[in-house]
Protein backbone atom coordinates (compact mmCIF):
# COMPACT_ATOMS: atom_id res chain seq x y z
CA UNK A 1 0.00 0.00 0.00
CA UNK A 2 1.30 2.96 -1.12
CA UNK A 3 -1.40 5.47 -2.13
CA UNK A 4 -2.00 9.65 -2.02
CA UNK A 5 -5.54 11.14 -1.81
CA UNK A 6 -4.72 14.03 -4.95
CA UNK A 7 -7.36 15.97 -5.73
CA UNK A 8 -9.79 13.44 -4.59
CA UNK A 9 -8.34 10.34 -5.88
CA UNK A 10 -6.48 8.03 -4.73
CA UNK A 11 -3.16 7.34 -6.71
CA UNK A 12 -1.45 4.25 -6.32
CA UNK A 13 2.34 5.27 -6.23
CA UNK A 14 3.04 1.33 -6.15
CA UNK A 15 5.91 1.61 -3.57
CA UNK A 16 7.23 4.63 -3.82
CA UNK A 17 5.50 7.85 -2.91
CA UNK A 18 7.79 10.44 -3.28
CA UNK A 19 9.58 12.44 -0.53
CA UNK A 20 8.64 15.95 -1.01
CA UNK A 21 5.58 17.77 -2.94
CA UNK A 22 8.10 19.20 -4.88
CA UNK A 23 9.22 15.54 -6.03
CA UNK A 24 5.72 15.00 -6.43
CA UNK A 25 4.35 17.70 -8.78
CA UNK A 26 7.76 16.73 -10.87
CA UNK A 27 6.56 12.78 -11.26
CA UNK A 28 2.80 14.40 -12.12
CA UNK A 29 4.67 16.76 -14.45
CA UNK A 30 2.75 19.93 -12.87
CA UNK A 31 4.48 23.42 -13.23
CA UNK A 32 5.10 24.22 -9.61
CA UNK A 33 5.27 27.64 -10.48
CA UNK A 34 1.60 27.96 -11.13
CA UNK A 35 0.33 26.22 -8.58
CA UNK A 36 -0.80 25.91 -4.53
CA UNK A 37 -0.78 22.32 -2.10
CA UNK A 38 -3.27 21.88 0.69
CA UNK A 39 -1.98 18.49 2.17
CA UNK A 40 -4.55 17.04 4.96
CA UNK A 41 -6.13 20.71 4.51
CA UNK A 42 -2.94 22.70 5.85
CA UNK A 43 -1.74 25.57 2.99
CA UNK A 44 1.50 24.64 1.41
CA UNK A 45 3.31 27.90 0.82
CA UNK A 46 4.87 27.34 -2.88
CA UNK A 47 8.31 28.22 -0.86
CA UNK A 48 8.24 25.29 1.30
CA UNK A 49 7.23 22.82 -1.69
CA UNK A 50 10.90 21.61 -1.43
CA UNK A 51 10.80 20.73 2.75
CA UNK A 52 7.14 19.53 3.00
CA UNK A 53 7.69 16.17 3.56
CA UNK A 54 4.65 13.03 2.51
CA UNK A 55 3.22 10.67 3.86
CA UNK A 56 0.99 7.59 3.08
CA UNK A 57 -2.54 8.40 3.04
CA UNK A 58 -2.50 11.94 2.63
CA UNK A 59 -5.09 13.47 1.26
CA UNK A 60 -3.46 16.90 -1.05
CA UNK A 61 -4.98 19.45 -3.03
CA UNK A 62 -3.30 21.15 -5.87
CA UNK A 63 -5.12 24.02 -6.89
CA UNK A 64 -4.24 26.70 -10.11
CA UNK A 65 -6.17 30.01 -11.42
CA UNK A 66 -8.75 29.20 -14.20
CA UNK A 67 -10.41 32.07 -16.10
CA UNK A 68 -13.51 33.31 -14.49
CA UNK A 69 -15.55 36.07 -13.71
CA UNK B 1 -15.89 68.96 -13.43
CA UNK B 2 -12.89 67.65 -14.67
CA UNK B 3 -13.02 64.37 -15.66
CA UNK B 4 -9.93 63.65 -14.98
CA UNK B 5 -9.97 64.29 -11.30
CA UNK B 6 -12.89 61.50 -11.18
CA UNK B 7 -11.07 58.73 -9.76
CA UNK B 8 -12.52 55.41 -8.23
CA UNK B 9 -10.76 54.70 -5.14
CA UNK B 10 -11.21 50.74 -3.66
CA UNK B 11 -9.53 50.28 -0.52
CA UNK B 12 -7.40 53.57 -0.68
CA UNK B 13 -5.97 52.68 -4.07
CA UNK B 14 -6.51 54.44 -7.30
CA UNK B 15 -8.08 52.66 -9.89
CA UNK B 16 -7.66 53.08 -13.55
CA UNK B 17 -10.63 52.01 -14.77
CA UNK B 18 -14.74 51.36 -14.40
CA UNK B 19 -15.40 48.76 -16.13
CA UNK B 20 -13.59 45.24 -14.30
CA UNK B 21 -13.87 42.31 -16.74
CA UNK B 22 -13.70 38.78 -16.10
CA UNK B 23 -11.43 36.13 -17.71
CA UNK B 24 -14.02 33.06 -17.74
CA UNK B 25 -15.31 31.38 -21.75
CA UNK B 26 -12.63 33.02 -23.05
CA UNK B 27 -12.15 30.82 -26.55
CA UNK B 28 -8.44 31.25 -25.73
CA UNK B 29 -5.91 33.24 -24.12
CA UNK B 30 -5.02 35.00 -26.70
CA UNK B 31 -8.06 35.89 -27.55
CA UNK B 32 -8.41 36.92 -23.43
CA UNK B 33 -5.50 39.01 -23.32
CA UNK B 34 -6.26 40.91 -26.46
CA UNK B 35 -9.75 41.37 -25.30
CA UNK B 36 -8.50 42.92 -21.75
CA UNK B 37 -6.18 45.00 -23.32
CA UNK B 38 -9.13 46.61 -25.08
CA UNK B 39 -11.15 46.70 -22.15
CA UNK B 40 -9.06 48.99 -20.80
CA UNK B 41 -9.61 47.29 -17.57
CA UNK B 42 -6.85 47.35 -14.50
CA UNK B 43 -8.97 44.55 -12.25
CA UNK B 44 -9.01 41.62 -13.82
CA UNK B 45 -11.21 38.42 -12.00
CA UNK B 46 -9.79 34.76 -11.92
CA UNK B 47 -10.94 31.49 -10.28
CA UNK B 48 -8.89 28.62 -8.90
CA UNK B 49 -9.61 25.38 -9.32
CA UNK B 50 -8.25 21.76 -9.26
CA UNK B 51 -5.13 20.71 -11.23
CA UNK B 52 -6.11 18.19 -13.58
CA UNK B 53 -2.86 15.87 -12.85
CA UNK B 54 -4.14 13.42 -15.77
CA UNK B 55 -3.72 16.08 -18.80
CA UNK B 56 -1.88 19.12 -19.76
CA UNK B 57 -3.05 22.27 -17.79
CA UNK B 58 -3.55 25.65 -19.49
CA UNK B 59 -1.45 28.16 -17.91
CA UNK B 60 -3.64 30.93 -17.86
CA UNK B 61 -2.00 33.42 -15.29
CA UNK B 62 1.06 33.70 -17.90
CA UNK B 63 -1.57 35.42 -20.80
CA UNK B 64 -1.98 38.43 -18.02
CA UNK B 65 0.78 41.31 -17.17
CA UNK B 66 0.37 40.98 -13.66
CA UNK B 67 2.55 44.38 -13.42
CA UNK B 68 -0.05 45.92 -15.60
CA UNK B 69 -3.47 44.67 -13.81
CA UNK B 70 -4.97 43.95 -10.89
CA UNK B 71 -6.09 40.65 -10.10
CA UNK B 72 -9.14 39.58 -8.62
CA UNK B 73 -9.31 35.98 -7.02
CA UNK B 74 -12.81 34.87 -6.63
CA UNK B 75 -14.34 32.33 -4.44
CA UNK B 76 -16.83 30.81 -6.86
CA UNK B 77 -17.70 27.09 -6.73
CA UNK B 78 -17.86 27.68 -2.73
CA UNK B 79 -21.49 26.78 -1.26
CA UNK B 80 -21.03 28.17 2.15
CA UNK B 81 -18.77 30.21 4.12
CA UNK B 82 -16.30 27.32 4.88
CA UNK B 83 -15.85 26.89 1.63
CA UNK B 84 -15.45 30.63 0.33
CA UNK B 85 -12.73 31.11 3.47
CA UNK B 86 -10.99 28.32 2.16
CA UNK B 87 -10.76 29.07 -1.79
CA UNK B 88 -9.84 32.70 -0.21
CA UNK B 89 -7.12 31.58 1.62
CA UNK B 90 -6.00 29.38 -0.95
CA UNK B 91 -5.93 32.32 -3.74
CA UNK B 92 -3.46 34.28 -1.21
CA UNK B 93 -1.39 31.64 -0.44
CA UNK B 94 -0.97 31.24 -4.35
CA UNK B 95 -0.59 34.91 -5.28
CA UNK B 96 0.14 36.70 -1.97
CA UNK B 97 -2.93 39.01 -3.39
CA UNK B 98 -5.54 39.87 -0.93
CA UNK B 99 -8.27 41.18 -3.11
CA UNK B 100 -11.19 39.21 -3.21
CA UNK B 101 -14.39 38.66 -5.22
CA UNK B 102 -16.01 36.73 -2.52
CA UNK B 103 -19.00 34.76 -4.22
CA UNK B 104 -20.94 31.86 -2.17
CA UNK B 105 -23.85 30.83 -4.96
CA UNK B 106 -24.87 26.79 -3.39
CA UNK B 107 -27.69 27.32 -6.01
CA UNK B 108 -26.87 25.88 -8.64
CA UNK B 109 -29.65 27.05 -11.27
CA UNK B 110 -29.62 30.69 -10.98
CA UNK B 111 -26.15 30.76 -8.91
CA UNK B 112 -27.64 33.47 -6.66
CA UNK B 113 -25.55 34.59 -4.04
CA UNK B 114 -26.44 32.73 -0.25
CA UNK B 115 -26.81 36.51 1.65
CA UNK B 116 -26.56 34.69 4.93
CA UNK B 117 -23.44 32.76 4.58
CA UNK B 118 -21.37 35.63 2.23
CA UNK B 119 -22.02 38.05 4.88
CA UNK B 120 -20.48 35.24 7.51
CA UNK B 121 -17.48 34.81 5.16
CA UNK B 122 -17.02 38.12 4.49
CA UNK B 123 -16.52 39.27 8.57
CA UNK B 124 -13.89 36.67 9.29
CA UNK B 125 -11.82 37.78 6.07
CA UNK B 126 -12.11 41.22 6.65
CA UNK B 127 -10.39 40.70 9.96
CA UNK B 128 -7.78 38.14 8.55
CA UNK B 129 -7.18 41.06 6.65
CA UNK B 130 -8.59 40.55 3.16
CA UNK B 131 -10.06 43.85 0.91
CA UNK B 132 -13.40 42.07 0.19
CA UNK B 133 -15.34 42.75 -2.50
CA UNK B 134 -18.57 40.76 -1.93
CA UNK B 135 -21.31 39.37 -5.04
CA UNK B 136 -24.56 39.76 -3.71
CA UNK B 137 -28.33 40.31 -5.07
CA UNK B 138 -29.24 43.21 -5.25
CA UNK B 139 -30.51 43.50 -1.17
CA UNK B 140 -30.05 47.31 0.33
CA UNK B 141 -30.09 45.96 3.82
CA UNK B 142 -27.41 43.38 2.86
CA UNK B 143 -25.41 45.76 1.45
CA UNK B 144 -25.50 48.28 4.47
CA UNK B 145 -24.55 45.08 6.34
CA UNK B 146 -21.36 43.88 4.55
CA UNK B 147 -20.13 47.54 4.39
CA UNK B 148 -20.78 47.97 8.10
CA UNK B 149 -18.29 44.62 8.64
CA UNK B 150 -16.17 46.38 6.52
CA UNK B 151 -16.21 45.43 2.76
CA UNK B 152 -13.97 47.11 0.36
CA UNK B 153 -17.28 47.29 -1.75
CA UNK B 154 -20.43 45.99 -2.94
CA UNK B 155 -20.85 44.20 -5.98
CA UNK B 156 -24.98 43.53 -6.29
CA UNK B 157 -26.08 41.80 -9.44
CA UNK B 158 -28.11 43.18 -12.31
CA UNK B 159 -29.13 39.24 -13.32
CA UNK B 160 -28.29 36.18 -12.64
CA UNK B 161 -24.77 35.54 -13.84
CA UNK B 162 -24.19 35.18 -17.37
CA UNK B 163 -27.81 35.60 -17.99
CA UNK B 164 -27.17 39.07 -20.15
CA UNK B 165 -30.46 40.26 -19.24
CA UNK B 166 -29.39 43.69 -18.30
CA UNK B 167 -30.17 45.68 -14.65
CA UNK B 168 -33.60 43.34 -13.68
CA UNK B 169 -33.06 44.78 -10.64
CA UNK B 170 -32.72 48.54 -10.99
CA UNK B 171 -34.89 49.65 -7.85
CA UNK B 172 -33.12 47.61 -5.38
CA UNK B 173 -29.32 48.93 -7.31
CA UNK B 174 -31.03 52.65 -6.94
CA UNK B 175 -31.62 52.30 -3.18
CA UNK B 176 -28.08 50.84 -3.00
CA UNK B 177 -26.10 53.37 -4.67
CA UNK B 178 -27.76 56.05 -2.61
CA UNK B 179 -26.78 54.50 0.42
CA UNK B 180 -23.70 52.88 0.03
CA UNK B 181 -20.36 54.90 1.97
CA UNK B 182 -18.04 52.32 -0.45
CA UNK B 183 -18.02 51.63 -4.57
CA UNK B 184 -21.00 49.68 -6.05
CA UNK B 185 -20.24 47.93 -8.58
CA UNK B 186 -22.69 45.93 -11.00
CA UNK B 187 -21.75 42.98 -11.33
CA UNK B 188 -23.50 39.94 -13.49
CA UNK B 189 -25.97 39.97 -15.94
CA UNK B 190 -24.86 42.64 -17.92
CA UNK B 191 -25.20 42.13 -21.45
CA UNK B 192 -25.31 45.21 -23.63
CA UNK B 193 -22.56 48.00 -23.27
CA UNK B 194 -25.72 49.97 -22.80
CA UNK B 195 -26.28 48.36 -19.93
CA UNK B 196 -23.10 48.82 -18.41
CA UNK B 197 -23.83 52.86 -18.89
CA UNK B 198 -27.26 52.45 -17.66
CA UNK B 199 -25.80 51.38 -14.79
CA UNK B 200 -23.17 54.06 -14.67
CA UNK B 201 -25.73 56.59 -15.35
CA UNK B 202 -27.56 55.47 -12.28
CA UNK B 203 -24.32 56.52 -10.42
CA UNK B 204 -22.69 52.93 -9.97
CA UNK B 205 -18.99 52.97 -9.22
CA UNK B 206 -18.43 50.50 -11.66
CA UNK B 207 -19.33 47.08 -13.48
CA UNK B 208 -17.67 43.99 -13.61
CA UNK B 209 -18.47 42.16 -17.07
CA UNK B 210 -16.71 38.37 -18.19
CA UNK B 211 -19.71 36.38 -20.10
CA UNK B 212 -21.27 39.57 -22.64
CA UNK B 213 -17.13 40.14 -23.72
CA UNK B 214 -15.83 36.49 -23.44
CA UNK B 215 -18.66 34.82 -25.85
CA UNK B 216 -19.61 37.77 -27.88
CA UNK B 217 -18.97 37.08 -31.78
CA UNK B 218 -15.75 39.51 -31.57
CA UNK B 219 -14.46 39.45 -27.75
CA UNK B 220 -12.34 42.57 -28.50
CA UNK B 221 -14.44 44.65 -30.18
CA UNK B 222 -17.16 44.02 -27.61
CA UNK B 223 -13.91 44.88 -24.78
CA UNK B 224 -13.85 48.26 -26.38
CA UNK B 225 -17.70 49.21 -26.78
CA UNK B 226 -17.46 48.25 -23.29
CA UNK B 227 -14.80 50.27 -22.47
CA UNK B 228 -16.52 53.12 -23.94
CA UNK B 229 -19.90 52.57 -22.69
CA UNK B 230 -18.47 52.62 -19.44
CA UNK B 231 -16.90 55.88 -19.64
CA UNK B 232 -19.90 57.75 -21.52
CA UNK B 233 -22.20 56.22 -18.57
CA UNK B 234 -19.77 57.95 -16.07
CA UNK B 235 -19.42 61.03 -17.60
CA UNK B 236 -23.24 61.34 -18.33
CA UNK B 237 -23.85 60.50 -14.15
CA UNK B 238 -20.76 63.38 -13.59
CA UNK B 239 -22.77 65.56 -15.53
CA UNK B 240 -26.05 65.24 -14.61
CA UNK B 241 -29.18 64.00 -16.71
CA UNK B 242 -30.97 67.26 -18.67
CA UNK B 243 -34.76 68.01 -17.30
CA UNK B 244 -37.22 65.50 -18.59
CA UNK B 245 -41.10 66.70 -19.89
CA UNK B 246 -44.20 65.06 -20.35
CA UNK B 247 -44.65 67.20 -23.61
CA UNK B 248 -42.31 67.93 -26.49
CA UNK B 249 -40.20 71.39 -25.57
CA UNK B 250 -38.72 72.53 -29.64
CA UNK B 251 -35.31 71.89 -30.10
CA UNK B 252 -35.47 74.59 -33.03
CA UNK B 253 -37.03 78.35 -32.77
CA UNK B 254 -40.46 78.78 -32.34
CA UNK B 255 -39.92 82.00 -34.26
CA UNK B 256 -39.27 82.93 -37.78
CA UNK B 257 -41.51 79.94 -40.08
CA UNK B 258 -42.27 80.87 -43.31
CA UNK B 259 -45.96 81.32 -43.19
CA UNK B 260 -47.92 84.56 -42.38
CA UNK B 261 -49.98 84.79 -39.02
Amino acid sequence: MSKLKINGKEKDFSGKIPSYLSDLLEMLEVDSATVVAEVDGKIIERSNFKTAKIQEGQSIELIRFVGGG
Amino acid sequence: MNIADDKLIINGQEISSRLFVGTGKFASNELMKSAIEASGSQIVTVALRRVDIDNENDDMLGAIDSAKYLLLPNTSGARDSEEAIRLARLARAASGIKWLKLEVTPDPYYLLPDPIETLKAAEILVKEDFVVLPYINADPVLAKRLEEVGTATVMPLAAPIGTNRGLSTRDAIEIIIDQANVPVVVDAGIGLPSHAADAMEMGADAVLVNTAIATAADPVKMAKAFKLSTEAGRIAYKTGAAAESKIAVASSPLTGFLRDE
